[in-house]
């Protein structure tokens, strides 16, 4: 039985809002490493590039550090990438140059450190005994580049991530790519009412959110309430909902508000909207439960269960939001799904074209700019 | 010695090629010439205002009888055709199209007329000084009166012709458009790839100077933290126009900072300066593009958590590819791939038009042939030579912090400026 199942059916739905001041603790600076929270805390952390630079060190204590840990990602080698499709040296020292940029107050500063006097000192957003402990993890746990900046930059978006939270992937860019290239000529779909199931940190929701600006909205869903509160904090940084907070349960949209979050399992939590969304787009759990454990180490030791293993083929969830598609969407609505590959995209466009009834036309296999076959799309009838 | 004795022989030499300026002569073509009266400052040839001064007030070029013929027959085409809209304008019945069109076209020609009615006024008033100074031939002190005002106005006259001319002269569209800075290392190995790294520093500088917005585009460092390739997009005002010129192969003669022996080397890094476009002016069609990512083997997706964004861009119809892979996001990269891609397809077509056209326009500078030499910066002389205009300028370590590019801008673009002229000359006798 999958824990997301176990969870999804048991708890009660559960409002964001009930904790008005969540907001302020979000933009609370985290101010040294003791104070902060735990990876499994509920707290969403503050990304390192937000934190204020109340450290200092000098030029030739940092430039000590860069050189140590310099050190250790060369030591890496290839053996990274034998072992598990891990990062090689290259990349690893390209991140140690972004942890400079994220980490000083001068983000430029990575460039000249080797030409800075000696003495001078740098400010920074935290000390340099814990930046000697999150490279070490980066290297010897193989933590994710991302949670230890506690960021990904994705699109043209710096979302905040954090343990408990997928990273959101590369791949997954051309799901807006492709609800955008929608909107340009069909301007129903964009003043409609869109759903981002299984929201993350809610990367897709705020890719289609910047586009919709003040035209549609967008909900999104998720299961996990880690997941929602990080997602909350992007939405809010990006100004798609001014307006947290307010009563209980919000089942209408602010006038403000672009993005609505709520918590629940896959369509359970919208069931006020069905038959009225214009699109549906999901970036759902789908590694066969057997290829878990032999994941890249960055991905099978760090990243959520939840997020990312799909039952036994990984098509639980894809069917379940095939099945759902149906009678969510009105006539002429969207959807976009992620997969795993050519094998889940040809059974989902069969499943969509013979056993979801007559309810759908166009469904295409879309590749990924790696050439492949990453999503399927189509139209409900 | 240095730039002064250089550069304005140079100079007065090449105008002189240019617009011949014996009146005995019979034989220098149709008769169109420019005289110039160029008078060297007095001092200090490494002064960087130098050049300033020199393209304006001490460089004042008087227009021949025949230049000024020929603009005159322009200007009055302009009056005509600016008289004629007015009078459609004014016309009831005009449709609200035609309307609109010519109220278009007016606004368009509007600084010309302005200029015009400008000149034509002080034609008038020179001309009555004339008649009042051959009526009062008796009246010495309205005489010299009058002749000081005539002087003037005549000053005022030929200030308002240069400026009318310049407005004339074709201008590249492209002038005003934002650039694609890249620099490569050439010849010379790590010592090349060092002084492409100075050489990219020196045009950020250079642009922070003038307030332009410079953003690396893409690098590529060598072993010893140089850069084998750079790009920069910069934008700001007239950003094109000024660099446009920087095209071609710049040559470093110094000590390496790997040379044991104390021994100069020579290497050379190219640059090239492109006008941005977008993908509308290029007609880009998303069927003639590639876009590939890294892939790092396996499935990709959900399997994979890779900071590796790189993407390349390739133009299947050209065979272009761009590749960037600096920035954390991958749609980032796309973003800035399609923006040099852009650039580099609008630049193609610019030299296919440029060279269908006369020879003369292809031989223009800034026509953007990256394998000519163009600049020498000798460090042991402390020295940066532009082989085009010949200036030597005396202060090479200004020139790398971006200071006194200036003097070789200027001049280039005074002698861009000279080219048009001649054409200007040319296109209206044949
Ligand atoms: C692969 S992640 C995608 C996250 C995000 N959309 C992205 O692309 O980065 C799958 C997400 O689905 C959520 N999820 C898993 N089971 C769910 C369920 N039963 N209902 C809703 N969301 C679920 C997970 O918490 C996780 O955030």
């Amino acid at each position: 039985m999958r824990l997301s199942f176990t969870i999804g059916h048991g708890v009660p739905k559960f409002s964001l809002f009930l904790r008005p001041t969540l907001s302020r603790h979000l933009h609370r600076p985290i101010y040294s490493s003791s104070t902060l929270p735990s990876p499994t805390s509920q707290n969403p952390q503050t990304p390192l590039f937000l934190r204020p630079p109340t450290h200092r060190a000098t030029f030739s204590d940092l430039r000590k550090w860069q050189n140590w840990a310099k050190t250790l990602a060369l030591s890496v080698g290839s053996s990274f990438v034998d072992m598990d499709n891990g990062p090689d040296s290259t990349l690893l020292c390209r991140e140690l140059k972004w942890l400079i940029e994220d980490v000083t107050e001068d983000g430029s500063i990575s460039e000249t450190l080797h030409n800075e006097e000696p003495e001078r000192t740098v400010r920074l957003r935290v000390g340099l005994e814990e930046l000697y402990k999150l490279w070490k993890q980066r290297i010897e746990e193989r933590r994710p580049f991302q949670y230890i900046v506690g960021c990904e930059h994705w699109r043209d978006l710096i979302l905040c991530v954090q343990e408990g939270v997928l990273i959101p992937r590369p791949e997954t860019e051309k799901i807006v790519d492709l609800v955008g290239d929608l909107f340009s000529d069909n301007q129903g779909l964009r003043e409609g009412l869109w759903a981002d199931l299984g929201t993350g940190s809610g990367a897709i929701a705020i890719g289609i959110g910047m586009i919709l600006r003040n035209s549609g909205r967008v909900i999104a869903t998720d299961l996990s309430l880690l997941a929602l509160e990080v997602a909350t904090f992007n939405v809010q940084r990006y100004g798609l909902q001014v307006s947290a907070g307010r009563g209980k349960k919000r089942a209408v949209f602010l006038f403000s508000d672009v993005i609505q979050l709520r918590q629940g399992s896959w369509f359970e939590p919208l069931k006020d909207v069905e038959g009225k969304l214009a699109g549906i787009v999901s970036n759902p759990p789908y590694i066969p439960s057997d290829h878990i454990s032999g994941l890249q180490a960055e991905v099978g030791r760090h990243e959520p269960r939840l997020a990312l293993d799909g039952g036994v083929i990984g098509m639980n969830d894809l069917l379940h939001l095939c099945k759902g598609a149906a009678s969510m969407l009105h006539s002429g609505g969207f959807f976009v799904f992620e997969t795993n590959g050519e094998q889940q995209c040809k059974f989902l466009v069969e499943y969509m074209e013979t056993e979801a009834g007559d309810n759908f036309y166009n469904v295409n296999i879309v590749p990924d700019f790696a050439g492949v076959p990453r999503f399927v799309t189509g139209f409900r009838k | 010695m240095g730039m002064r004795s250089h550069s304005w022989r140079n100079l007065l030499k090449r105008f002189q090629s240019v617009f011949p300026t014996n009146p005995n002569s019979k034989s220098y073509g149709n008769g169109s010439s420019i005289v110039f009266i160029i008078v060297p400052p007095p001092i200090a040839a490494s002064s960087p205002s130098f050049l300033r001064s020199f393209s304006s007030t001490e460089l004042q070029p008087q227009l021949s009888a025949n230049i000024i013929r020929i603009m005159e027959q322009r200007l009055s085409a302009i009056e005509h055709r600016s008289a004629s809209l007015q009078n459609l304008i004014n016309q009831p019945e005009a449709s609200p199209a035609d309307y609109a069109r010519a109220n278009k076209e007016l606004r368009k020609l509007r600084t010309s007329t302005d200029l015009i009615s400008k000149l034509r006024a002080k034609q008038k008033e020179i001309d009555g000084l004339k008649l009042l100074m051959s009526e009062s031939s008796e009246d010495n002190d309205m005489l010299s009166m009058a002749t000081e005002e005539l002087g003037q106005a005549i000053e005022e006259e030929k200030r308002l012709q240069n400026f009318l001319l310049k407005s004339l002269l074709p201008k590249d569209a492209a002038d005003e458009r934002d650039c694609i800075l890249e620099v490569r290392a050439g010849t010379g190995g790590e010592e090349a790839s060092l002084f492409a790294m100075d050489i990219f520093k020196m045009y950020e500088k250079y642009s922070q100077k003038k307030g332009w917005k410079f953003e690396v585009v893409d690098l590529t460092e060598s072993d010893l933290k140089g850069y084998k390739e750079a790009s920069a997009a910069i934008s700001g005002a007239d950003v094109y126009g000024k660099l446009k010129f920087e095209s071609g192969i710049h040559r470093v003669q110094r000590v390496p900072v790997t040379e044991k022996s104390g021994r100069v080397h020579t290497s050379a890094v190219s640059v090239a300066i492109l006008p941005q476009a977008d993908e509308v002016d290029v007609q880009l069609r998303n069927e003639d593009l590639r876009i590939d990512t890294y892939r790092s083997g396996g499935s990709g997706g959900q399997h994979a958590n890779t900071t590796n964004s790189a993407v390349r861009i390739t133009h299947i119809p050209s065979g272009i590819a761009v590749a960037i892979q600096d920035e954390r996001s991958q749609h980032m990269n796309k973003a800035k791939a399609l923006k040099v891609l852009c650039a580099k397809l609008y630049e193609m077509e610019r030299f296919r038009i440029q060279s269908s056209r006369s020879k003369l326009r292809s031989e223009q500078i800034g026509s953007g042939d990256r394998s000519e030499r163009i600049r020498t910066y000798n460090f042991p002389q402390g020295r940066v030579t532009d082989h085009r205009v010949n200036i030597t300028h005396h202060a090479v370590n200004d020139v790398m912090e971006g200071e006194n590019l200036d003097v070789f801008i200027d001049a280039l673009l005074l002698q861009q400026e000279m080219d048009a002229l001649t054409s200007f000359s040319s296109s209206q006798q044949n």
